[in-house]
């Protein structure tokens, strides 16, 4: 028996120091997630409305971008080094990024709790705060150290993928002849599309938010930084899932006793991901005004072809679990489903959220329709859907998967596999009640993102259900994730308690339809790259130019500002500004 | 590539399903007649709204028989008009009529949200949201802000009333 | 079923009784579970649009004449 820590003890030591900080991320985030369901249903408020707020950014910051991604640099890391079964080239290096990483997280945070302080401290000048929620739209200002912890946070990632690239090409080198390992090609295509995106995000940090909430500039575009955030904010979502989705093409086969249905396929679904994650992210925006409605539609059949690779992977995933059903003695249409490894907890974990995803992509493919977003923008319907996806189909598949790599990280068997299987349980419970009760809410009109969405003028009515009754889903739903989410810490903290013992090995899923199968260009990275390059540059560039013509690079000047700067001003005064240097 | 059948059969149900998506949606638009929000409202200048011809003096003009422009200003945290319980005039149109509410902001990002109807727009500084409606029934309906703008974002509301025809006493000054 | 003696995580190696090539396995269970998936998402999708949506007037609509 091997486990990772064994084969490589350096690199288990990081894998497990980005998991403990992802999970003291989930840990604090949780709890704000219970505080706001009570808060928004008026049965306990602690904080007061003001303050529902800024924990409602600490959830989302801590969740959808601390938690999530710090998993990712630990599976990653894990899947580069196990497949292509070679070292990262520095320790050093690595611990580099990871701490780069901590330092950025840590100041975003910091900035966003002084916001709970009566008389918040002054840093720079200006009173420390950023209550300004995960999608931080200007001209909401936030401080600049949390803009500033953000870009650091993001530049840690991308050191990261750095990192893995050369230890992939240094493999390449030993082993010109041979396929690029699944596990490694699906952390190469997701870390390409990270990059791609993630440079949107920090265009609108470093150019336009940073410089203004330092008073460096006057003004933003409001629209600009909104579609530049855009730009990232589709892509980010599935940075949080294509670890999911590794994990269910390379470990939920092997659980199942059976093997990957296909290799070529799954890399297929990674190459799409890669070309249409990004040219997708302004349907986000179909309320905005200031974009033409053809730009829209070009961007909805975007995203429509983006469910291709999701329907391909139910496909494939569901197969590959039948393979294993049917290997250990399954029979009939449906029968071999019962075959399934039902008492392990990583098995169960990850089919549950797979099961709920694909519920959460009926949802999106609502979403997605252009004009129907008429019904649910802005509405509680959002907030339920994204709760299946990062909230079940990424967060329950992480915790599952965390049943299999802290064991594999420490060399200590879990703790408690019972514990394990009624955390599982319990997450997909509670979120059936609380992504239901959303989505129906959604259609009432009741808005997302509001402390008390409890009206003067008016009362929600729907033909089925009341609004008392959908508060009731919502507040047992999320205490059921709470409790849950507290099921799970004391069981991954009791594994990394005990003692060292028999874990099971290192090792992945077996394919049944194998790399030899699948054409070589379909490894060719920079192929695909130029590809999703032309898509960006298609999708993106009359829009862009479209805000930039009608705003202005740096905005129209808000709120006091008497300096309006003429876009081509601007672009002039850049130039000269370039050129001078 | 070493496809199986019924997963090359799932390929082609997956495009089927994704060419009919976008068939319904371009229904809507073609058939249905819904309008995307999008460039139409043209831009202006946040700060200098008080000398806007459409939003210097926001409120609800008759343009035409049954046709109305609704002018209207997001600002943290009301609508103007809109926020009665505010001290601001109610929006008021009559029953049967075309209304086509132009909205902007005064300062940061806001919503403008009708619940229980189909009417929700960004409401952006710098932009404005331009968007027609057909009321063909009297009736009462809530507005509010469904975008965070600040620390009293959830007591950004208002409202809508649809009046019978008869009972209209033209566009300002209800 | 897999002994609840393993650790969890372990591939129920113990358990298989056969070896099933990608040619000797037809996915006939998938292939029910897809099938079904699709009809819900073809009602649901349906219904969303026609009556929830396109039922749930006034809706904006294009600026007439």
């Amino acid at each position: 028996m091997t486990s990772y820590i064994d084969q490589f003890p350096e690199e288990a030591r990081l894998v497990k120091a980005a998991m403990v900080s992802a999970f003291l991320a989930l840990a604090v985030g949780a709890t704000f997630g219970l505080l706001q369901v009570l808060h928004r249903t008026g049965m306990v408020r602690v904080l007061s409305s003001a303050d529902y707020y800024t924990a409602l950014t600490a959830h989302g910051v801590l969740l959808a971008l601390t938690f999530t991604i710090f998993f990712l640099v630990a599976l990653f890391t894990w899947g580069i080094t196990t497949s292509l079964d070679r070292n990262l080239p520095s320790m050093r290096f690595a611990w580099g990024w990871y701490g780069t990483m901590v330092v950025g997280a840590l100041m975003a945070v910091v900035a966003i709790f002084a916001g709970f302080l009566t008389e918040p401290p002054t840093l720079l000048g200006e009173e420390l705060s950023a209550s300004v929620l995960f999608t931080f739209y200007a001209p909401l200002q936030a401080h600049p150290l949390f803009y500033l912890g953000l870009a650091i946070f993001v530049i840690g990632t991308w050191i990261a993928g750095y990192d893995w690239f050369r230890t992939y090409w240094a493999w390449k080198r030993d082993n010109p002849d041979e396929r690029t390992p699944l596990p490694a090609f699906m952390a190469l295509t997701t870390m390409l599309f990270w990059w791609l995106s993630s440079a949107g995000v920090a265009i609108a940090i470093v150019v336009f938010l940073l410089p203004w909430s330092l008073g460096i500039v006057d003004s933003v575009n409001p629209l600009l930084t909104r579609t530049l955030f855009w730009f990232f904010g589709h892509a980010v979502v599935y940075f949080w899932l294509m670890p999911a989705y590794m994990l269910w093409y390379i470990l939920l086969p092997k659980l199942s006793g059976g093997k990957l249905f296909s290799d070529p396929l799954a890399r297929v679904v990674f190459v799409l991901f890669l070309l249409l994650s990004t040219p997708t992210g302004i349907h986000h925006q179909y309320m905005d005004p200031g974009i033409a409605e053809g730009f829209k539609f070009i961007v909805m059949v975007n995203t429509m072809f983006l469910l291709l690779p999701s329907l391909l992977t139910a496909f494939t995933v569901v197969a590959s679990m039948e393979h294993g059903a049917r290997q250990r003695g399954g029979t009939g249409k449906l029968r071999w489903l019962g075959k399934l490894p039902w008492r392990d907890p990583v098995f169960t974990g990850m089919a549950l959220s797979g099961l709920l995803f694909a519920a959460a992509g009926f949802s999106g493919m609502i979403n997605a329709g252009m004009n129907i977003n008429y019904l649910v923008h802005n509405t509680f319907w959002i907030v339920g859907h994204f709760h299946l996806t990062v909230g079940t189909a990424v967060a329950l598949t992480f915790m599952a998967g965390s049943y299999w790599f802290i064991p594999q990280v420490t060399g200590k068997p879990l703790w408690n596999r019972t514990a394990g299987l009624v955390q599982v349980l319990l997450w997909f419970l509670g979120m059936v009640f609380m992504s239901n009760a959303m989505h129906r809410a959604g259609l009432l009109g009741v808005p997302r993102r509001t402390a008390e969405p409890q009206y003067e003028n008016f009362a929600f009515e729907g033909a089925i259900g009341s609004v008392g009754e959908l508060d009731a889903q919502v507040v047992l739903g999320g205490t059921l994730l709470a409790i849950s989410t507290i099921i799970f810490l004391v069981t991954i903290v009791m594994t990394m308690l005990g003692d060292r013992g028999e874990v099971p090995d290192n090792s992945y899923a077996g394919t049944l339809s194998g790399p030899e199968h699948s054409p070589a260009i379909l490894d060719n990275l920079k192929l695909w790259t130029a590809i999703a390059l032309v898509l960006i540059v298609l999708a993106y560039s009359l829009p862009l130019a479209a805000i930039v013509q009608r705003g202005g690079l740096f905005g129209p000047g808000i709120d006091g500002i008497t300096r309006v700067l003429p876009p081509i001003d601007t672009i002039g005064g850049l130039v000269e500004w370039v050129v001078g240097r | 590539m070493d496809i199986h059948t019924y997963e090359k059969a799932w390929l082609g149900a997956a495009l089927v399903l994704i060419v009919f998506f976008i068939a319904t949606v371009t229904y809507g638009t073609v058939g249905a007649g819904v309008e995307m929000i999008d460039d139409s409202g043209g831009t202006v200048d946040p700060n200098n709204l008080a000398d806007h011809e459409r939003f210097g003096d926001p409120g609800v003009e008759q343009v035409g028989e049954n046709e109305y422009e609704v002018n209207v200003i997001a600002s943290a945290f009301f609508f103007r008009p809109g926020s009665d319980q505010r001290g601001f005039d109610p929006i008021r149109v009559p029953a049967n009529s075309t209304v086509t509410f132009y909205v902007t902001s005064s300062d940061v990002i806001h919503g403008f949200s009708i619940p229980g109807t189909n009417v929700n727009t960004m409401v952006i500084p710098g932009e404005v949201a331009e968007l027609t409606v057909e009321f063909d029934e009297p009736e009462t309906y809530g507005l509010l802000c469904n975008e965070y703008c600040g620390f009293d974002h959830h007591n950004m509301e208002g409202t809508v009333e649809v009046v019978p025809e008869d009972q209209y006493d033209g566009g300002d000054g209800q | 079923m897999s002994q609840p003696t393993d650790p969890p995580g372990t591939p129920p190696d113990s358990a298989i009784e056969r070896e099933l090539t990608h040619d000797e396995f037809d996915p006939i269970g998938t292939a029910v579970l897809i099938t079904l998936y699709f009809l819900i998402l073809v009602g649901m999708w349906l219904f969303t649009y026609f009556v929830e949506f396109l039922g749930n007037g006034p809706t904006v609509v294009g600026v007439i004449g």
